[in-house]
């Protein structure tokens, strides 16, 4: 890195198609999604994951072919269909989607991400909170505005919810003066990924890791 | 989110009152202090082995992170990230805003469910896994 713990957008771009190859090789999903005029651009993951909620029985609510009965017919009658249970894997699978673009009044990258069920509904704030690893909730509830805010995408114009890029150099610069010290080459986007993935739910596959290193070996 | 939605945060039982689990292997240390419910068997010597259950660490600061008097440790090949991060950042003293990063490659950070094991496996050498730790102040 030329620069010090900042990296410029031309830097950005070369990381997220390193990182993005590195993806396609071990099936990860993450693509470059080019702006209108293609000036920039954005990666961008989508996965879907199944929230595992408990089955909720719904007399009377159900149209499966199941009899339907309501809660006081239900009562009286001691069968196991009175047990209606309301589709759950369609209604309680959710998909993510992580982008990460370049902020240019940071000069670092930006984690956006949402989440939604399929028919559409989003995922509230509360709901994203509660998929938060443990290790960070506390912090992230003590002061969850500060971190974790909802903007309007640069890009797409839609809200997204935003993992914060004011303390990104915090945690950056000793991984890349270390790395410096050393001589030694590392994706920037890899490794603050790596960091701020988890955080929000996305953890990467341990060869990401490898795979900065087989660059360094071709480089040499 | 975690791969089970339904996030099971529970650190393996450990021997250990504390349940960090680690012993020391660095046979240099003289009066170390480590948490009160640290494991520790001084002189008894482990050598790591595929087989065994416990894998041989290194830890190495990163930046302004206070470098442990005690660099090598044998850890239970399940212990988790997650769970080396609570117990350096005591072994420090680290204060509650601090944030304590673990590196592989010391560039990678594993996630925090990730077992030391798995990344013995996948990024150790000479017998040993070397982990860079870094402290931050990133969310405080």
């Amino acid at each position: 890195m030329e620069e010090d713990e900042f990296i410029g957008e031309k830097t950005f771009q070369r990381c997220c198609a390193e990182f993005i190859k590195h993806s396609q090789e071990i099936g990860d999903s993450w693509e470059w999604r080019p702006s209108k005029d293609c000036s920039d651009g954005y990666m961008c993951k989508i996965h879907f994951q199944i929230k595992n909620e408990p089955a909720v029985s719904h007399p009377g609510t159900s149209t499966h072919g199941q009899t339907c009965l309501p809660m006081e017919e239900a009562f009286e009658l001691p069968s196991d269909d009175c047990e209606v249970i309301e589709a759950p894997e369609a209604s309680q699978v959710i998909k993510y989607e992580y982008h990460v673009l370049y902020s240019c009044s940071y000069q670092v990258p930006v984690l956006y991400f949402r989440a939604s069920f399929l028919d559409g509904r989003p995922l509230t704030l509360k709901d994203i909170w509660e998929g938060v690893h443990e290790c960070y909730k506390t912090r992230l509830l003590q002061g969850p505005w500060d971190t974790i805010t909802q903007q309007e995408h640069p890009i797409l114009g839609q809200p997204f919810f935003v993992l914060h890029p004011c303390k990104t150099n915090e945690f950056m610069t000793p991984v890349l003066k270390n790395s410096r010290k050393i001589n030694k080459n590392v994706n920037y986007i890899t490794s603050w990924l790596s960091i701020v993935g988890p955080v929000v739910g996305l953890n990467l596959p341990l060869s990401y890791a490898k795979a900065t290193s087989q660059d360094q070996r071709n480089v040499d | 989110m975690a791969e089970e939605p339904q996030s099971v945060f529970q650190l393996p039982p450990s021997s250990a009152a504390g349940g960090e689990g680690l012993t020391e292997v660095s046979p240099e240390i003289t009066t170390p202090e480590p948490p009160s419910s640290a494991a520790v068997s001084p002189g008894i010597e482990e050598p790591a082995g595929d087989t065994k259950k416990k894998i041989d660490i290194l830890l190495k600061a990163v930046g302004d992170t206070p470098i442990m008097k005690t660099k090598k440790w044998a850890v239970e090949r399940t212990r988790t990230i997650q769970g080396l991060i609570d117990f350096i950042k005591k072994f420090l003293k680290l204060v509650a805003s601090e944030q304590l990063f673990i590196y592989v490659n010391q560039s990678f950070a594993p996630s925090p469910d990730q077992e030391v094991g798995t990344l013995y496996e996948c990024f150790g050498s000479d017998g040993k896994l070397v982990l860079h730790y870094c402290k931050s102040q990133a969310w405080g």
